[in-house]
């Protein structure tokens, strides 16, 4: 298991080493600079001179090639700095991430204890249910769920609930006037704003979900020491929960490693759509202000958790699962 | 690949076996919502391959000054459009212009007179009105489906719309299909130090995020067009069948009828590609189909984020885009293509899952 873990970590390491190189070259190779991208320098009046571009692109090492830059970036990451982001007046890039966390956190986590607190009830529910008119409803609707793309979602909803009936706030995440409301006024505010965005983060997992622990399940129930607990006359709902799910869990937990970078990763088209200061829209407006620091800061973090996940998904195996073992 | 050795030397007469793709389409038929799937897909491919002929205002034929023409074509391409009309300065008012240069002259009419790149402008058809523009266009006898803020008509951004939609899919997916089927062929057959560099490098593109990776593409073209799209995303979206393709190989190199092609003297690439992937085939067709639908999510969001071809570009996505930015008043240019993307990505998304159920022999046993 150790030398395993061992390997693993290197492995990681290198891929790591491997996208970090591949999207630093991508972003470098994309027209403009983080001193031009800036909408700011349109303005005829602001336009800075040649030379002081020049100035700038020596200060901010813009004028070396993007290999040299890259490993100078790297050099900088191994002593734990991110750097500097160009266009935010040189905010450091950790700064600019951690504004960012809550935001998405508050999302990702509510979403992801729905979709638990929902998707098993009504995965064993579908599987006790199997074949009957209610579930097959029921399967139909969330297959369709499942194939509703979550920004037409977000659209509709914004149109039936924040147009037509006007419930809740459009977009963003507090109104005006945000400061000088009471705790629970806050609160509530933000309850308010974060409802679309959760409800749309969390349809397509649930969907998703519930499908999943339901095929697991039909897999389950054929098995025959269920038939044994039937026969010596376990009452149903125990052979459903105590014989049958504890069996579909370690699949479940194996997908609680993958989702973890999902929880960091916010979702581009979703945080634009709402307005949601998350990490997604960070990433898009880095992008289009050609923001290198920032964006690599984002990807590695990103790498980092999915390569994380992957490693807890099948750590969390061989610990769940006696028959699983790693050399 | 239908036309598997099934002409047997059997004594007896039994009816002759199906194979493998004709019980799979036995299967699949009896499927309700992937046939209703399938029609639609069918339904959509019959749109945008006839797009001009259903929405447009140029004739589909019309006889002018004693030849006959089809100006329709231009809509597919600039240049199929007969140069005789840019000659005579037509600048596409054929209603009005064909009546006064040639009183003779007569023409076969798309269903709807609308045009999906620019505003169609009073009088051009008998004494109808102008296109509503701004936010006044809602949906109306003449405006299916209202009309944008420029006064386009949206049905018929949508019809030709659907042209985009269909072949960034099938494009795409052809693509990755391509990269993925080989990439894994290679890697699961041969094995090896080959498999171990194939299989990392699968592993690297998986971990690039998807979003970076395209947007830095996007961002290096100077005029995007949807064959740039259609090539990103494929050259993004083939990992999931890569991996699927190496798992199949490996598992069907070991069969034994793989043992006695090579026992008879076939060659490696024989083998890879004749035997092994006509039986990997089925299994790495369902991502494919679910790839599609992914794809199509790609270019509308990709539109809807203002990264999609350059304008005029009548995508769903863009489409979307143009709706949200005044989503208080204009209802109608989300909520049709939004129900576009929708049913076409639901029309895929079962097409893959019969198509699963009807070729994964595991799940044979269970359908009833």
């Amino acid at each position: 298991m150790f030398s395993y873990l061992i390997r693993r970590v290197a492995l990681a390491l290198l891929t790591l080493l491997l996208i970090t190189f591949v999207v630093y070259a991508l972003i470098r190779h994309m027209p403009g600079t983080p001193l031009t991208a800036d909408p700011s320098m349109m303005d005829p009046s602001k336009q800075i001179s040649a030379e002081e571009i020049d100035r700038l692109n020596r200060l901010y090492g813009l004028d070396k090639p993007w290999y040299v830059a890259y490993f100078h970036w790297l050099e900088n990451v191994v002593q734990l700095d991110l750097g500097r982001s160009i266009s935010q007046n040189n905010a450091p890039v950790t700064k600019l991430i951690a504004q960012r966390v809550p935001a998405t956190l508050l999302l990702s986590i509510s979403s992801l204890v729905l979709t638990y607190l929902l998707s098993i009830p009504l995965g064993l529910w579908s599987t006790v249910k199997s074949g009957t008119p209610a579930e097959r409803t029921v399967s139909t609707l969330l297959y369709m769920l499942y194939s509703l793309p979550s920004f037409v979602a977000a659209l509709f909803l914004q149109i039936l609930l924040a147009v037509k009936l006007g419930w809740l706030p459009l977009f963003g995440m507090t109104s005006d006037g945000y400061e000088s409301l009471s705790l629970m006024g806050k609160v509530w505010d933000v309850s308010q704003h974060a409802f679309l965005p959760i409800v749309c983060f969390t349809y397509g997992s649930l969907a998703y979900y519930s499908r999943f622990i339901r095929a697991n399940m039909q897999e389950v129930v054929r098995q025959d020491y269920i038939r044994t607990a039937r026969a010596k006359g376990v009452p149903p709902g125990q052979v459903v929960w105590r014989h049958a799910f504890r069996n579909t869990l370690i699949p479940l937990l194996t997908l609680i490693g993958l989702t973890l970078p999902s929880l960091l990763s916010g979702a581009v088209i979703l945080e634009q759509i709402f307005t949601w200061p998350g990490m997604g829209r960070l990433y898009f407006e880095a992008i289009g202000r050609r923001d290198y620091d920032t964006i690599m800061g984002l990807t590695l973090m990103f790498s980092v958790l999915t390569l994380l996940g992957q490693l807890l998904a099948d750590i969390l195996y061989a610990v769940v699962d006696p028959r699983v073992t790693y050399h | 690949m239908t036309n598997s050795p099934n002409n047997s030397t059997n004594a007896t007469d039994a009816p002759p076996s199906v194979g493998f793709w004709g019980e799979a389409w036995q299967r699949f038929r009896r499927r309700k919502l992937a046939m209703i799937a399938l029609w639609f897909v069918v339904l959509l491919c019959f749109t945008a391959l006839f797009a001009p002929m259903i929405v447009g205002t140029k004739p589909i034929v019309c006889k002018y000054k004693g030849n006959l023409y089809f100006p329709c074509l231009g809509y597919y391409k600039n240049s199929w459009e007969n140069p005789v009309f840019r000659k005579d300065r037509f600048r596409n008012r054929y209603t009005i212009n064909l009546k006064k240069k040639d009183p003779e002259s007569w023409a076969v009419w798309p269903l709807v007179y609308q045009d999906p790149y620019r505003r169609v402008r009073k009088g051009e058809w008998k004494d109808r009105q102008g296109n509503p523009s701004g936010t006044n266009g809602a949906p109306n006898r003449i405006n299916l489906f209202g009309t944008n803020q420029q006064g386009f008509d949206v049905f018929a951004q949508m019809v030709h719309g659907t042209q985009i939609a269909l072949s960034v899919g099938f494009v795409s997916m052809g693509i990755a299909g391509v990269i993925g089927i080989t990439i894994g062929a290679l890697a699961g057959y041969l094995g090896g130090w080959v498999d171990t560099l194939l299989s990392r490098f699968i592993e690297l593109v998986m971990c690039i995020p998807a979003l970076v990776l395209i947007l830095a593409l996007v961002a290096m073209l100077d005029n995007v067009n949807n064959f740039h799209l259609m090539a990103i995303v494929g050259c993004t979206s083939w990992t999931g069948i890569a991996r699927l393709a190496r798992a199949e190989f490996m598992k069907l190199k070991q069969m034994e009828f793989i043992t006695a092609a090579r026992a008879l003297g076939a060659s490696r690439w024989r083998i890879m590609f004749r035997y092994v992937l006509r039986n990997a085939l089925a299994p790495v067709l369902v991502p494919i189909t679910f790839g599609i639908a992914a794809a199509i999510l790609i270019e509308s969001g990709l539109s809807y984020l203002g990264f999609g071809a350059s304008p005029p570009n009548p995508s769903w996505g863009t489409l979307l885009k143009s709706g949200r930015s005044t989503i208080q008043q204009t209802w109608w240019l989300i909520v049709f293509p939004g129900t576009a993307i929708f049913l076409t990505v639901l029309a895929y998304n079962l097409i893959g899952e019969g198509l699963q159920e009807a070729t994964d022999p595991r799940l044979r046993q269970d359908s009833h």
